[in-house]
């Protein structure tokens, strides 16, 4: 590793740090909450998060994917979008993040970073608006990450039954589709225990196909 | 700004000369990560001015290593240097561990902002960036995270 800690020497600098020895860091593990604007998402986050959702802002430049202008194959936009995340600490060396991310396929490109090392994704969705889904849903399916379909019951209505709904994204069977109520941690946490779930099921078959 | 490690292969040094001097000889973000390939090009990264100023124009010199929940934490065995005020205080939230995601949140700067600063922090040995070994995390570790999410209320 190319972080050494020597926490013996302790060096006046500019650092306003107060510890006399830092404390190990936790092992960090993030599960991504995506779905369209309005969706429920940061709901999701901070039901729960031990903190209130933080706010980070990322610039990203795109390709506009999916735009209907083949003409145009190398547009390319700059953004700055707004990722809401929490935090839930497992234990001293172990930390779950959960960020919640805008589904628009312009956003691939933050994307990439994002998904990497994730465990796994839940995908919000609203039966309103079920198509707002579809870049998130296509994009986990491509990069090989577990997700799950949680329809976010607004005040426990769904205007179509999960099944409709799987039948709609046209999910492999192996994908979860459940409901949700992001208001409540109970149900969150739920949620995210079988997207935990699966993205075990992938970690112990990667493990036994690479011995 | 100084860069101790600036002989350290893994963490070539990077010019701190001002934007508009650095255009012609360094393209913007001169360090790019070779593992992207879909990575658009630097010259089309418009970003607010005072980013770049931030960074010395980098717009994409952030090391793939450093991901949003990276910790990062203060290296003890730091020696004293002069720091821009973003980076003081950067290091200055990093006395307890904390990722990078955080740290842009509360400071309200910019992710890839964020990424560029603690990377040359990290080269010049100011703070320890906790990579992770193995990329993709094991079942024991998915498994505590299990137990630890059943525990809560």
């Amino acid at each position: 590793m190319d972080y050494e800690q020597s926490p013996d020497r302790h060096v006046g600098t500019a650092a306003v740090g107060s510890g006399d020895r830092p404390k190990k860091a936790p092992v960090p593990v993030k599960i991504i909450v995506a779905g369209g604007f309005g969706v429920g998402k940061t709901t999701t986050v901070g039901a729960i998060s031990e903190i209130s959702p933080l706010t980070t802002e990322a610039e990203m430049t795109s390709a506009a994917v999916g735009i209907d202008d083949p003409g145009q194959a190398t547009m390319k936009t700059t953004t700055t979008i707004a990722m809401d995340f929490g935090v839930l600490t497992i234990d001293q060396t172990l930390k779950l993040y959960i960020f919640g991310t805008p589904g628009q396929s312009r956003f691939a490109f933050m994307w990439d970073d994002l998904i990497k090392g994730a465990l796994g994704a839940l995908v919000v969705v609203d039966t309103n608006r079920i198509d707002d889904c579809y870049p998130a849903v296509d994009y986990f399916e491509r990069a090989g990450l577990p997700f799950v379909v949680g329809v976010n019951t607004f005040n426990g209505q769904m205007s179509y039954s999960l099944d409709e709904v799987r039948w709609a994204l046209a999910v492999r069977e192996d994908v979860p589709v459940l409901s949700f109520d992001a208001r409540f941690r109970g149900s969150v946490r739920d949620a995210l225990l079988v997207v935990l779930d699966q993205a075990l099921d992938k970690a112990i078959r990667q493990k036994s196909s690479y011995p | 700004m100084t860069y101790p490690d600036s002989d350290d292969p893994a963490h070539p040094a990077r010019p701190s000369v001002r934007p508009f001097l650095q255009s012609g000889q360094f393209p913007a973000g001169g360090y790019r990560p070779a593992t992207r390939d879909a990575e658009p090009p630097a010259a089309e990264q418009t970003s607010g001015l005072r980013p770049f100023v931030i960074t010395s124009g980098r717009t994409d010199g952030a090391d793939p290593d450093i991901g949003m929940e990276t910790q990062v934490t203060v290296n003890p065995a730091a020696g004293p240097v002069r720091l821009s005020p973003e980076m003081r205080a950067i290091v200055g939230l990093c006395g307890e561990p904390v990722s990078v995601a955080e740290i842009s949140a509360r400071l309200r700067l910019h992710l890839g902002v964020t990424r560029i600063l603690v990377g040359d922090l990290r080269a010049a040995g100011q703070l320890d960036v906790h990579v992770l070994d193995n990329e993709t995390p094991d079942p024991e570790t998915i498994m505590r995270v299990i137990r630890g999410l059943r525990a809560i209320t």
